[in-house]
């Protein structure tokens, strides 16, 4: 099999996945080694910047405030390529229990509040990003930037034992749904024809109002998560 | 902690839908029931939680609060406070929710924890309609601290409600010193405060079964009227005392309008027409019936009252003192000269200068006062007619009169008299108050119902403490404290640091801060009392 029919096998099968394929986003224009799909599964480094406004509501001593731990997750990608230096990049990391820590005060009358796990939460927070990769198609080493959107929710919101302390009960959490932009710089390395490595930084605005409501009060805050991620994965394109 | 379930990440995941979303920590569980006594957020929320040290640290924090705790002991106890709200029923027995404080001992000393008996406590007289004792970060909430130390950092459960009308009650009215409605309410926020213990953060400390009633002022008329509701139901009393009340309120009524105005009586006024208004619809057609037009405009809903009492005052809605017209009242009655004579003096400004009282007294008249002549006349008359039996001379037992009064406010008095129904504890019984008190007059209230029983089978049962009398029996370090704390006023106001007072202002001040100065010493007494059961 000499290049050229390897060529033309890769777009065959590539333009009849494209045509079942639910992200048909324009035909595919594949060029040199690269291929139309790519999955990529990786480690998905969370750095929270958290900020939040005190919260607020009945029986709130001042300067209750809040902040998120960081955390590590899977991650994981579907990339449909555009053209040679243009793709798609749908990526969500596993819904990683993130945990909220009280800030403010070392405790709240007896109740220790200050740096202790209060809540828990999941989020899915899929990300579509249209990344451009810079140099040429077939080096091994290419940079890419990616601008995009993040859709965040939240899922599984548990108030700890020692949340519920502080709250004063049994405390049932909501957070609003976020979207908002997102941004990606990275480097892809080639290892094998069909496998790439990746490193990549990646920043997301988002944003979300907690509620939290214990035995009918309502307290509130909002929360500013100003993640930064690092990402390392590995990708199979075909 | 509960885990994601897979397939539900997987989807979650892929499809960003909220649809797995499901797994949150619960709240409380609110009731849908509203009949009385319904616990209405199970568990109630927890205000604070405080250890017996940071208790101390927070009491100790300001002067009043370093004082008590001098007098009533350092915490042994943690308190841990529950802000709860119940169900229950408003002066004419319309359903409203209520709220109160929960007050539970805790920590590791045996008589924190565990079974412990629960002291049921009434409030005193507030004209803050946002009053609630549960916020004990509030430093206005001074009844709250009072009965935080008192009992609950000493091992008893304290159960206080803010009454219905205040807080988050949407009554638009306070069933003030109704007997009925404030007993049923006392005995709703036990039931409630019963529901809740076993399933607040502090569960280790339960109900031991044994049942102390207390309460000071309004609180102290409220306290015997709940001791006398849950006899008459069957349930438990261990024992009681009823602090500084206005028992015998028909007695009370009288003395006040032939004179003896108590200092305070133009706030209880329209807190007591408004309540009998409420419960009789007789007390009034127009409350012009009964108040001067300077004041009669809205004063049915003047209180309670989010707007501070002294606005109210420096706003003109309420004069601070004068309860009736310095102007006093000719009475004529047709073919009885004698008792028109009789009744014009009694009604006249009080001017016997060899009665201390007497200036007290006379800050109840001026120029611009509260209630009309010719109300005053027509109470005054049915007095005449019907006399009280402890007011103005006690004839013996001091008997309600024979047969209810006809004018309304009067028999609305009679009604909700403590000797009404001719009842007597069968639990025992401490009545404690201070005998030179201005503003709930000890002798016809706690020394009405003293004679009231005294020929009673329950006399042996009760028992009276006058913190002013000389200091005798099992109580003398109480009085002698009370006396020293007196002298040490008195002798603070007159000094620089004090503001440097007249020796006769300086007794002025005291006298008005008499009726609250006396609260801490009763409460000692109450719990002093309490611990022999």
């Amino acid at each position: 099999m000499n290049r050229n029919s390897l060529r033309s096998l890769k777009t065959a099968a590539a333009a009849s996945f494209a045509l079942a394929a639910p992200l048909a986003l324009a035909s595919p224009a594949v060029a040199g080694s690269t291929a139309s799909n790519e999955l990529r599964l990786g480690a998905y480094l969370v750095f929270y910047d958290s900020s939040a406004d005190d919260l607020s509501g009945p029986f709130v001593p001042p300067g209750v405030n809040l902040k998120v731990q960081n955390v590590q997750t899977l991650y994981a990608a579907y990339i449909r390529r555009l053209s040679p230096h243009v793709l798609v990049e749908l990526a969500f990391g596993w819904p990683p229990l993130t945990k909220t820590q009280g800030k403010g005060p070392a405790a709240l009358g007896s109740v220790p509040y200050n740096g202790v796990v209060i809540s828990t939460a999941r989020w899915v927070s899929p990300t579509l990003l249209l990344n451009y990769e810079f140099g040429d198609p077939n080096a091994r080493l290419r940079p890419y930037v990616g601008l995009g959107v993040n859709y965040t929710t939240f899922i599984d919101r548990q108030s700890t034992a020692a949340g519920n302390a502080a709250s004063g009960g049994p405390t049932q959490l909501s957070l609003s749904a976020s979207v908002g932009p997102a941004a990606t710089v990275g480097l892809s390395y080639r290892i094998a024809p069909h496998w790439h490595a990746y490193a990549s930084y990646a920043y997301a605005q988002i944003e979300s109002d907690l509620t939290a409501n214990t035995a009918g009060e309502i307290r509130k805050t909002h929360v500013n998560f100003r993640p930064s991620s690092i990402i390392l994965s590995v990708g199979y394109s075909f | 902690m509960r885990k994601l379930p897979w397939h539900c990440g997987v989807i979650a995941a892929t499809l960003a839908l909220a649809a797995c979303g499901g797994s949150n920590s619960p709240t409380s569980v609110q009731s849908a029931s509203t009949s009385r006594g319904t616990l209405i957020e199970n568990p109630p929320l927890r205000l604070a939680s405080l250890d017996a040290a940071t208790l101390q640290a927070d009491l100790s924090a300001n002067a009043t609060g370093a004082q008590l705790l001098q007098l009533v002991g350092t915490p042994t106890c943690g308190v841990d406070v529950y802000y709860f709200k119940f169900w229950t029923v408003g002066g004419a027995g319309e359903a409203t929710e209520s709220s109160g404080a929960l007050m539970v001992p805790t920590g590791a000393v045996s008589a924190c924890s565990g079974p412990r008996p629960i002291v049921l406590y009434a409030h005193g007289t507030d004209t803050n309609k946002a009053t609630n004792l549960a916020n004990i970060a509030d430093p206005g909430n001074t009844e709250g601290a009072l009965i935080a130390a008192t009992f609950a950092a000493q091992g008893y459960i304290v159960v206080a409600p803010n009454y219905a009308g205040y807080d988050i009650s949407t009554l638009g009215y306070h069933p003030y010193l109704n007997a009925t409605q404030q007993s049923d309410e006392m005995i709703d926020a036990l039931a409630a405060a019963r529901t809740a213990l076993p399933n607040t953060l502090s569960s280790a400390t339960s109900d031991d079964g044994k049942l102390f009633v207390t309460g000071y002022s309004q609180g102290g008329y409220v306290a015997m009227a709940t001791e006398r509701a849950l006899l008459a139901a069957g349930a438990t009393v261990t024992a009681a005392a009823p602090m500084s009340g206005p028992y015998a309120l028909e007695a009370f009524g009288d003395a006040i309008f032939f004179g003896h105005v108590d200092l305070g009586a133009t706030v209880f006024a329209p807190l007591l027409t408004t309540s009998y208004q409420h419960e009789y619809g007789d007390i009034y057609t127009a409350t012009t019936d009964v108040y001067s037009p300077t004041y009669a405009n809205g004063i049915d809903t003047l209180l309670p009252s989010t707007t501070p009492i002294s606005t109210i005052f420096a706003d003109n809605l309420l004069p601070e003192t004068a309860l009736f017209d310095s102007t006093t009242p000719t009475v004529t009655i047709p073919n009885d000269p004698a008792l028109s004579q009789e009744l014009t003096a009694a009604l006249a400004v009080p001017s016997d200068p060899t009665n201390p009282d007497t200036p007290l007294f006379d800050l109840g008249f001026g120029t611009s006062y509260l209630i009309t002549n010719a109300y005053r006349v027509s109470y005054a008359l049915d007095a005449a007619a019907d006399p009280d039996g402890a007011v103005p001379t006690p004839s013996p037992g001091v008997p309600l009169a024979a047969s209810p009064p006809q004018q309304t406010l009067r028999k609305a008095f009679y009604l909700n008299d403590m000797r009404y129904g001719g009842w007597a504890p069968t639990a025992p019984t401490l009545m404690c108050g201070g005998g030179q008190d201005p503003t709930v007059f000890f002798s016809v209230n706690t020394g009405t119902m003293q004679a009231f029983w005294s020929a009673t089978p329950a006399a042996p049962l009760i028992s009276v403490l006058d913190v002013n009398a000389t200091p005798s029996g099992p109580f003398a370090p109480i009085q002698q404290a009370f006396q020293q704390s007196q002298a040490a006023e008195l002798a603070y106001y007159e000094s620089a640091a004090g503001g440097g007072y007249t020796p006769a202002q300086a007794q002025q001040l005291l006298v008005e801060g008499y009726h609250s100065a006396v609260a801490p010493f009763c409460s000692l007494a109450a719990r002093s009392f309490f611990s022999q059961f």
